[in-house]
């Protein structure tokens, strides 16, 4: 960083008081309080005592924790390259410029300004089994209706599919600028060569592309591993546990079955994983070079 | 000398944006219209699917009339309240801790700096059940100041703030330190009114995130008297309610109360999210 100006002690600190208090109380004591809490559990008589690991041990042999580390992986895995694959297919599309290109990159964007809870609803709505419009277009089509967020096997795809209508304009609108920094003359040099589309795109757009793309990956992922608003909305983890992400586990565990000590040792689970890809992605952030 | 067919590539380019854009808009155009219509046709025409399910029959009010009962009206003010509160103790400071990282020399700075750009890594979602704790601790559920506090401080929005400052010669500070002004008085009059366009992208991020604010203010504070918009759509739907008229109207006024900010402030605003993330 550039040099500042050299100033006695408490007046940098009081113009950076309000802010690091707030980032200390909000940001960082959270963070202890879920490690701490981890390790505590309440009694019958409403006493909290330290438990050692045994928040961590009952979860370890929980057939319900299991089941949703098994679908918050599952969900993870699934969702995360089909964002990337299609914000960058959208960007691609919208990329070149052409009469009314502006117009659809806007559009693309636009459901990200409708909120997670908004999404749930309206989905939630459009996918009825029995009421729903999206139905009506697949009998309209002399196709059969689908149960959607009824259905063990459906479920968990059909949450990939609201989040990505959500999400992926936004992702898009990173790559595109990833697309835009890349030089002209590279595509120039590559079309004299010969290469053709796929070429050019195999050998000179990817290579490119590839920290901008890191990047929405690994903070799309951060997100996605705390997915909680439409479970709770729309399908409550269920049918039988098929969208019991661990966010959601997590909030049940605190709300439902009043078991903080659970609920703060999911929670510091979590916080792990999310800390991991904060880290890597604090390096790509850092070091502009390479990825 | 064109190839013939040479058009099909920008033909079917231009096919597979509709399509993509139409997959995208419909289901809001939908939820729109739906809410101007009377509800038994929304009913008739979402299951019998056709050309009517999107051109009403006839247009009418009742719903967003409905809409906006007195616990509608209460959850958009406390919405817009919440909203407002943190857009203004957030933009101060915020742009007080940006002010400070921009021009003062003070040891430990780069590693607090470092700290604040790695707060901003973790997403608020992860700390809100440790956070409940906190709240309760201090006796602040069901409270405006559980809903604001937490998101006033922002390591994203002091980064914002600091690169733009980091911009502002020097000069210009030790000038008005020899004229006698103290520092507040150089950060209030002489950097504050140059920072227009990240006020406006950190205002409108601070409003958006506010407004859109579901999973906290759920576990913080979910009484009727400070219920937010979010909370009281989702609560709605989860009666099994057949009021969709009802709830597309609801859905729709807060969605156009985000939109309409977004629109005034979009360039600022996409230019700064992108950047921050591709630098």
């Amino acid at each position: 960083m550039g040099n500042g100006i050299r100033e006695r002690g408490w007046i940098p600190l009081l113009f950076l008081a309000p802010a690091l208090i707030g980032l200390i109380v909000f940001r960082l004591a959270p963070i202890g309080i879920a490690i701490v809490g981890g390790f505590l559990q309440q009694t019958l008589r409403g006493e909290t005592v330290f438990a050692g690991l045994a928040n961590y041990l009952d979860l370890a042999t929980d057939p319900v924790f299991w089941n949703s580390v098994r679908v918050t992986l599952l969900f993870n895995v699934l969702i995360n390259p089909f964002q990337v694959v299609v914000a960058l297919g959208l960007a691609l599309l919208v990329f070149r410029p052409g009469p009314g290109v502006t117009f659809f990159r806007a559009a693309y964007f636009l459901p990200m300004c409708v909120s997670l809870a908004i999404v749930s609803v309206l989905w939630n709505i459009l996918l009825d089994t029995q009421l729903g419009p999206v139905n009506g277009l697949l009998s309209a089509l002399g196709l059969e209706r689908q149960p959607f967020f009824r259905s063990e096997s459906q479920a968990l795809l059909t949450m990939i599919g609201i989040a990505s209508w959500k999400g992926c304009g936004y992702w898009m609108m990173f790559l595109l600028a990833g697309l835009y920094a890349i030089p002209d003359d590279f595509h120039e040099a590559a079309r004299i060569d010969g290469a053709n589309a796929w070429q050019r795109f195999r050998y000179v757009t990817l290579p490119l592309m590839r920290r901008p793309i890191l990047f929405v990956l690994i903070a799309d992922t951060a997100i996605n591993f705390l997915f909680f608003a439409p479970i709770y909305i729309i399908t409550n983890g269920g049918p039988a546990g098929a969208t019991d992400l661990l966010m959601f586990q997590a909030y049940q565990s605190a709300f439902a079955y009043l078991n903080h000590g659970r609920s703060l040792a999911i929670s510091t689970i979590l916080l792990v994983v999310i800390a991991l890809f904060a880290v890597v992605e604090f390096r790509l952030f850092r070091s502009p070079s390479d990825a | 000398m064109r190839a013939p067919l040479a058009w099909l590539p920008t033909g079917l380019r231009y096919l597979t944006m509709a399509l993509i854009a139409l997959a995208l808009l419909l289901p809001l155009y939908w939820m729109l219209i739906s809410s101007l219509r009377p509800s038994d046709e929304i009913f008739r025409y979402a299951a019998d699917f056709g050309w009517r399910t999107f051109v009403p029959e006839s247009l009418t009010l009742e719903h967003w009339i409905g809409a906006l009962d007195a616990g509608y009206l209460r959850a958009i003010g406390n919405s817009l309240f919440v909203a407002f509160s943190t857009v203004a103790l957030g933009i101060l400071v915020n742009s007080l801790a940006g002010f400070a990282f921009a021009v003062f020399d003070f040891p430990g700075r780069t590693v607090l700096f470092v700290c604040v750009l790695a707060s901003f890594m973790m997403p608020f979602e992860a700390m809100v059940l440790p956070l409940y704790h906190l709240v309760r601790f201090l006796g602040w559920t069901d409270s405006y100041k559980a809903l604001i506090m937490p998101e006033v401080a922002s390591g994203f929005i002091i980064f914002l703030f600091r690169q733009f400052f980091v911009g502002i010669p020097k000069e210009l500070f030790e000038a008005a330190r020899i004229d006698g002004a103290t520092w507040w008085q150089a950060y209030w009059r002489i950097a504050m009114p140059l920072t227009g366009p990240t006020i406006a992208t950190a205002s409108l991020m601070l409003f958006i995130l506010q407004w859109e604010a579901f999973f906290w203010p759920l576990v913080a504070a979910s009484a009727p008297d400070y219920v937010v918009v979010q909370v009281a759509i989702a609560r709605h739907s989860n009666l099994e309610t057949t009021d969709w008229g009802g709830m597309f109207a609801a859905s729709s006024i807060a969605v156009l109360m985000a939109l309409i900010p977004f629109l005034a402030f979009q360039r600022y605003y996409v230019r700064t999210i992108v950047q921050s993330g591709i630098k």
